[in-house]
């Protein structure tokens, strides 16, 4: 799939670059075709250009050319009207023009010039035949004045009779007055070449490079790097005809354009270069500009091809979220139908053991009914059917709590409810049920306490005991007979100064478990089985409920098993620590600042010191009988108020030692003995003067507890259940129970207690028989929830708002099948007393009723 | 991450709109002030024409001696805004003029302003009174004392040089040292060393042209006069006529006869061969182990300057060791230049200690100033050092009534041509003699 997606996306992007690049080539080849066209016309313009500027300088020279041989003429003309032409020659000033004039006249092979000189017609060629005008030119020379001239010679006539000639001498340096200054702004290279020497007879000032002073034709070659052969016999052939010739060529690593142009029909020639950027300086801003545009229009479409790309990109990954949760939508999916197939075979497998397990105590019920019908007269078999049924019934009872809970917890509905609880009941409460159990088995059962700074807490105690009695009694049940059983409870490091850190560790030697169920032990519906545990009855949903209360806490639960080497469970909870308690003020108030704790074990002694941090008392310690006594004999025994003394750390004369201390210490020092279940040898230590016993591990509010049993005590305060009351002898009861089965079976109860009990069928009822009845004539009320007409609930309040005085104090008892903590809680808002789960416990209602009476009774 | 991926979209954004921003403002136009369309302004700088030869220009090489003086020369156009222009002239071969004599008839015909000559032009147009007296630039201040008498003509300063120019023998080191030949100090080590290089192979020991071997004669007949000789004396002698130049000069040319005799000089080619033009590609290809030049040659890559071998300048052999010859070119101004104010403030610019110091640097040679000095280049030591000795032979002396320098040149060329010592002698009896009538 994700292959799919990647070739897919790829397949999407190739296309997208193909076209970018398509772009950026259509783009390339459209600047580039433009740049040429440009470049074409412009480079024809150039020569075009070039062309008609070296025409005009042409038509310049030759303009001059003519000039002079015109000039010349005259000055031949005028010398046939003079009788003596020579002197006029002579006394002919040079000028800048005409910088010599000889005459020869015919016959004659020399003749003087007006410089003096004696010029031969030998001294001039005009081999090359080419003429101005006319007149024959010579060929280039370096005259008198050290600089290039020319010469031409016009023939003096007569009368049909030629005199003579007439030579003038013109040096080049004219020339550069009628030319341009600086060719092309003084980039262009300028030269006047005499066409038959290829001598340069001329470069006009602030022409070219002027570090470059060339010779003649093949040093221009040479110093400009023009090698081609057949370039050169191109050149020398346009030369020779006298044509022109312009060609490209890089001078000096700059494209130039070359020209050979000729000047009088060829005998002088104009040579040089002119780079192309010279001539072209719009056409290099021209450029440019395209260039610019071109990077602009570049940028622009690359930043917005990178605008175009990030948006894909962020659109890809959005989409990728989007198919990464659907995944995870879909995972979870599976995992959920997986699960709910797991849960519907867990059901599945539940109800098949469910109908076995409620089959099993249902038919052991069912078969004692009848073997009770068929042995009513026998009453030692009746009471054991009797016993057996029951037994059977709350078996049952604890199979559909348990089923209850886990659909409550499942359906969300639990709510813990947050009260101030201390670890003493908690631990006193496990272990008042645990540790039968675990007699029961001849099991070991540990209890031990370490690092708890504060054992009062806010927490909801009934879950807490839940999870405890659901861990220690799968312990119990998992452990073989004689096997151990660990229930500690561990102060961990306070993450907040607001918060006590617990772990609570249930630990056993047991069967353990195996690797696979360990991973589904949290599961609800789920139970270990094999041979051996097959005899243990359950319903498998002690766990899950386990898990769930602990995870609504906040906590987190772990197990490590060992098959045959048993299992430990670690459950790690935060409680709040209630603001405001001072627990100081009980001890000040005793006088108790200084105490001695005398116990074997050192942890148990660090317990001790920091339990009672709390409440401003110190405790010195000291391991050993002996050891105490030196310490108490030390303070000439008036340092301590109080001496805890480990029951268990002393061998068989621990009587004797007591009576040691209590001999060294006044009697009102209280001395408190720490023992474990079970331990011998007690009563007789109960009968000494003001001393107690505390059952391991220590709490500060047992210990307070006991102080106070030990002063009542000492005051001579009475204090003693009262048993003599638990019948409901003489008792008239109202019940409320739509249920007539029900309603019978409370009615024999009660009736075989001594009470009488009336029954009405609903709420209405009920409120109506209270009214009706005269004031205490029901001592208390027994009230089913749910009924027709009125409910439970909303008969307690009716009752309770009637206006009369036994209203208000008349107990009323709940008495129903909605046995959760929420319908208790629903129960007491209601204004009812207590709470009772059917099926009705008789010893227990008993209890209630009992209690609940003897309240009204004090009031 | 997803912060660098907004920077560089908002980055995006910010650029595309400065790109739109930057087309919409290229699109306006500029309103102009001014409806005149001309906005190009003249060249009002003043012009000076200097006439200088010029060597070849050869592609891609810079010519170092050439933009020494080229650099003086911007120094002072941008002082004085002035533009000076070059004027130039070289011969195609020995059949046409001279420089030096297109550079007599320029001067003589005020065609120039500045012009750079040689000793015997200026020795020339000096008598003629057709240079300027340059004795009142500042520049003229600076100068070494052997500058000054090498270049006053009748009380006159008519010529100032950039550079003392000292000409010596260029020797491929590597070629003497595989011949197992030390440096030359006499004639005879010399003929020693040339008979060794010829038996080795070396067809034409030295390299000649038709320009420099004067030097050879010079070192010859005036090293004894100028090192150890009353100079003075000497010269006012010469120049009554109570002694010969030809006494001086022929041992100079009878030592450079036994070198054509021998083959050690092409007495044929050296009389067509222009300076470096001619003998230089042998030198350069190690064919030729020994040519004449001057100091800057060794520092030019048109000349001397790139080559492939250890090359060592020394002064010619003589009887008095090593000697090197110091003939004296410089730039004169034409009496009647047509800038000639102009003129004389460029090149006292020109020569200027200020640009002697650029030029002596560039150039690595040494300086007319005597505030200016610079170190010269390894192979130019063993010359440099005779110098620094005050060891060497002038080729020119304004002093003297012969001229020295272009006589001598021409009176070699002669014994090229087959001219016999004697006939040579001659002839610097007959310029003696017209000295003295003069």
């Amino acid at each position: 799939m994700k292959k799919k997606q990647t070739k897919s996306r790829k397949n999407n992007t190739l296309p997208l670059l193909f076209s970018i690049i398509i772009v950026f080539c259509m783009l390339a080849t459209i600047v580039f075709t433009v740049a040429r066209k440009i470049s074409t016309e412009m480079s024809a313009s150039a020569i075009q250009n070039l062309s008609e500027s070296l025409d005009l300088m042409k038509g310049t020279i030759e303009a001059i050319l003519s000039k002079e041989a015109e000039f010349q003429k005259l000055i031949a003309q005028e010398l046939v009207m003079l009788e003596n032409p020579e002197d006029f020659i002579q006394s002919y000033d040079r000028n800048s023009t005409m910088v010599r004039l000889t005459l020869i006249l015919s016959g004659e092979t020399e003749g003087v010039s007006n410089t003096g000189e004696v010029l031969s017609e030998e001294e001039l060629d005009f081999s090359s035949g080419k003429t101005v005008d006319g007149l024959p030119i010579s060929q280039s020379y370096m005259n008198y004045m050290g600089t290039w001239a020319y010469s031409m010679k016009c023939p003096v006539i007569k009368d049909n009779q030629e005199l003579g000639t007439l030579y003038v001498e013109y040096i080049y340096d004219t020339f550069e007055e009628s030319l341009p200054k600086g060719f092309y702004n003084g980039r262009a290279m300028f030269y006047i070449m005499d066409a038959k020497s290829e001598r340069l007879v001329l470069k006009p000032k602030g022409m070219g490079e002027r570090s470059a002073g060339h010779l003649n034709l093949k040093d221009f070659y040479r110093a400009n790097d023009i090698w081609e052969q057949d370039l050169r016999i191109e050149v020398f052939e346009c030369v020779k005809n006298g044509t022109n010739f312009l060609f490209y060529h890089d001078i000096r690593g700059k494209n130039s354009l070359n020209y050979m142009w000729s000047l009088n029909q060829g005998s002088l020639y104009m040579i040089g270069y002119v780079p192309i950027e010279a001539i072209q300086q719009e056409g290099r801003a021209v450029n440019q500009n395209i260039l610019i545009v071109v990077v602009v229009m570049l940028t622009a479409f690359f930043l917005c091809c990178m605008l175009y790309y990030f948006n894909q990109r962020q659109q890809n990954k959005i989409r990728r979220e989007r198919e990464k949760e659907r995944e995870i939508h879909n995972h979870q999916l599976a995992e959920a139908l997986q699960a709910a197939q797991i849960a519907s075979n867990s059901k599945t497998t539940f109800l098949s053991n469910m109908s076995h397990d409620i089959r099993t105590p249902m038919n052991a019920v069912l078969g004692f009914t009848t073997l009770l019908a068929k042995d009513a007269d026998n009453a030692e078999k009746v009471r054991e059917y009797t016993k057996k049924i029951t037994a059977s019934g709350q078996h049952l009872l604890s199979l559909i709590n348990d089923i209850l809970d886990v659909s409550k917890i499942e359906s969300g509905k639990v709510v813990l409810t947050i009260e101030e609880f201390t670890l003493n009941d908690l631990v006193s409460s496990v272990d008042a049920i645990i540790r039968p159990m675990a007699n029961a088995r001849e099991q070991k059962f540990h209890v031990e306490v370490t690092g708890i700074q504060h054992e009062y807490l806010l927490g909801d105690e009934t879950r807490i005991n839940q999870i405890l009695i659901n861990l220690l009694s799968n312990a119990v049940k998992y452990t073989p007979e004689g096997g151990n059983i660990w229930f500690r409870i561990i102060g961990l490091k306070q993450r907040s100064s607001q918060y006590e850190h617990i772990r609570i560790e249930v630990e056993d030697d047991g069967y353990g478990m195996t690797p696979e169920y360990l991973k589904t032990i949290f599961d609800a519906f789920t139970r270990a089985e094999n041979s051996t545990t097959n005899k243990v009855q359950g319903t498998g949903l002690g766990m899950a409920i386990t898990k769930n209360i602990v995870e609504l806490m906040g906590g987190t639960i772990d197990v490590s098993s060992e098959v045959n080497h048993g299992s430990i469970f670690k459950v790690e909870l935060e409680f709040r620590i209630p603001e405001g308690r001072s627990i100081k003020k009980f001890w000040q108030e005793r006088g108790i600042s200084q105490i001695l704790a005398v116990d074997g074990v050192k942890e148990s002694c660090k317990n001790i010191q920091i339990l009672l941090k709390e409440t401003g008392v110190q405790a010195d310690m000291a391991s050993c009988f002996e050891e105490a006594m030196r310490l108490i004999k030390d303070h000439n025994d008036e340092k301590y108020q109080m001496i805890l003394l480990d029951w268990d750390m002393m061998d068989m004369d621990g009587i004797q030692n007591i009576k040691k201390i209590r001999e060294t210490l006044p009697n009102s020092v209280p001395i408190i003995l720490l023992s474990v279940h079970g331990s011998e040898g007690l009563e007789e230590v109960l009968k000494l003067e003001n001393t107690g016993i505390l059952t391991k591990p220590f709490f500060v509010s047992a210990c307070t507890e006991k102080l106070l049993e030990m002063q009542a005590k000492s005051e001579g305060e009475h204090i003693s259940e009262d048993n003599t009351e638990e019948n409901l002898e003489g008792l008239h009861f109202l019940a409320a129970e739509d249920n007539m089965i029900n309603a019978e079976i409370l009615k024999e109860i009660l009736s075989m207690e001594g009470a009488d009990c009336e029954v009405v069928e609903n709420g209405q009822l009920a409120v109506e028989r209270f009214i009706s009845a005269t004031e205490d004539e029901f001592d208390a009320i027994l009230m089913d929830v749910q009924m027709p007409v009125m409910n439970g609930y909303e008969a307690t309040r009716a009752i309770r708002a009637l206006d009369r005085k036994d209203a208000e104090e008349i107990p009323i008892i709940a008495m129903t099948a909605n046995a959760f903590a929420e319908d208790q809680k629903a129960a007491l808002d209601a204004g009812m007393n207590v709470h009772l789960p059917k099926p009705i416990d008789v010893e227990l209602l008993k209890k209630v009723i009992r209690e609940c009476v003897q309240e009204r009774n004090k009031k | 991450m997803r912060n660098r991926v907004t920077s560089i979209k908002k980055l995006a954004v910010v650029s595309l709109i400065v790109i739109t921003l930057f087309m919409i403002t290229a699109c306006g136009a500029e309103d102009g002030i001014s409806k005149n369309l001309l906005t190009s302004k003249e060249d009002n700088r003043k012009v000076v024409n200097m006439f200088s030869p010029m060597e070849k220009t050869q592609p891609d090489v810079e010519n170092v001696a050439r933009s020494a003086s080229d650099k003086t020369v911007i120094m002072a156009e941008e002082k004085l805004n002035v533009k000076v222009e070059y004027i130039t002239y070289t011969a195609e071969d020995y059949e046409e003029k001279t420089y030096d004599q297109i550079a007599l008839d320029r001067a003589r015909n005020n065609m120039d302003d500045i012009y750079l000559l040689n000793p015997d032009i200026i020795q020339t147009l000096g008598e003629e009174g057709k240079l300027m007296d340059l004795s009142g630039l500042d520049c003229a201040k600076n100068l070494r004392d052997v500058i000054k008498t090498a270049n006053t003509v009748n009380g006159k300063l008519v010529a100032i040089p950039q550079e003392v120019v000292a000409y010596g023998l260029f020797i491929n080191k590597d070629i003497f040292d595989k011949c197992n030949l030390e440096l030359p100090e006499t004639p005879e080590d010399f003929l020693e060393c040339c008979k060794v290089l010829k038996e080795n192979g070396y067809e034409t020991p030295i390299g000649a042209n038709r320009w420099w071997l004067e030097t050879f004669v010079l070192a010859q007949a005036y090293a004894d006069m100028y090192n150890g000789g009353d100079t003075e004396a000497e010269i006012e002698a010469l120049n009554s006529g109570e002694r010969k130049y030809s006494d001086y000069m022929r041992p100079g040319f009878e030592f450079l006869k036994e070198l054509i005799d021998q083959g050690y000089i092409d007495a044929k080619t050296a009389y067509t061969y222009e300076a470096i033009d001619g003998e230089g590609p042998d030198f350069m290809a190690q064919k030729t182990p020994m040519v004449m030049a001057y100091w800057g040659a060794a520092n030019t890559d048109t000349a001397y300057g790139a080559t492939d071998f250890e090359l060592q300048v020394i002064g010619f052999p003589t009887e008095r060791g090593q000697m090197p010859v110091l003939p004296m070119t410089g730039f004169a101004i034409g009496a009647e230049a047509e800038h000639a104010e102009d003129a004389i403030r460029a090149l006292d610019v020109m020569l200027s200690d200020e640009a002697l110091q650029v030029y002596t640097e560039t150039n690595k040679v040494i300086s007319p100033s005597k505030n200016v000095e610079v170190d010269c280049v390894p192979a130019l030591k063993p010359l440099n050092d005779r110098i620094k000795e005050n060891t060497y032979v002038l080729a020119t002396n304004a002093s003297m009534k012969v001229e020295q320098w272009g006589n001598t040149c021409l009176i070699v060329r002669k014994l090229l041509n087959g001219a016999t010592v004697d006939q040579c002698m001659e002839e610097f009896d007959k310029l003696q003699e017209e000295s003295l009538s003069k």
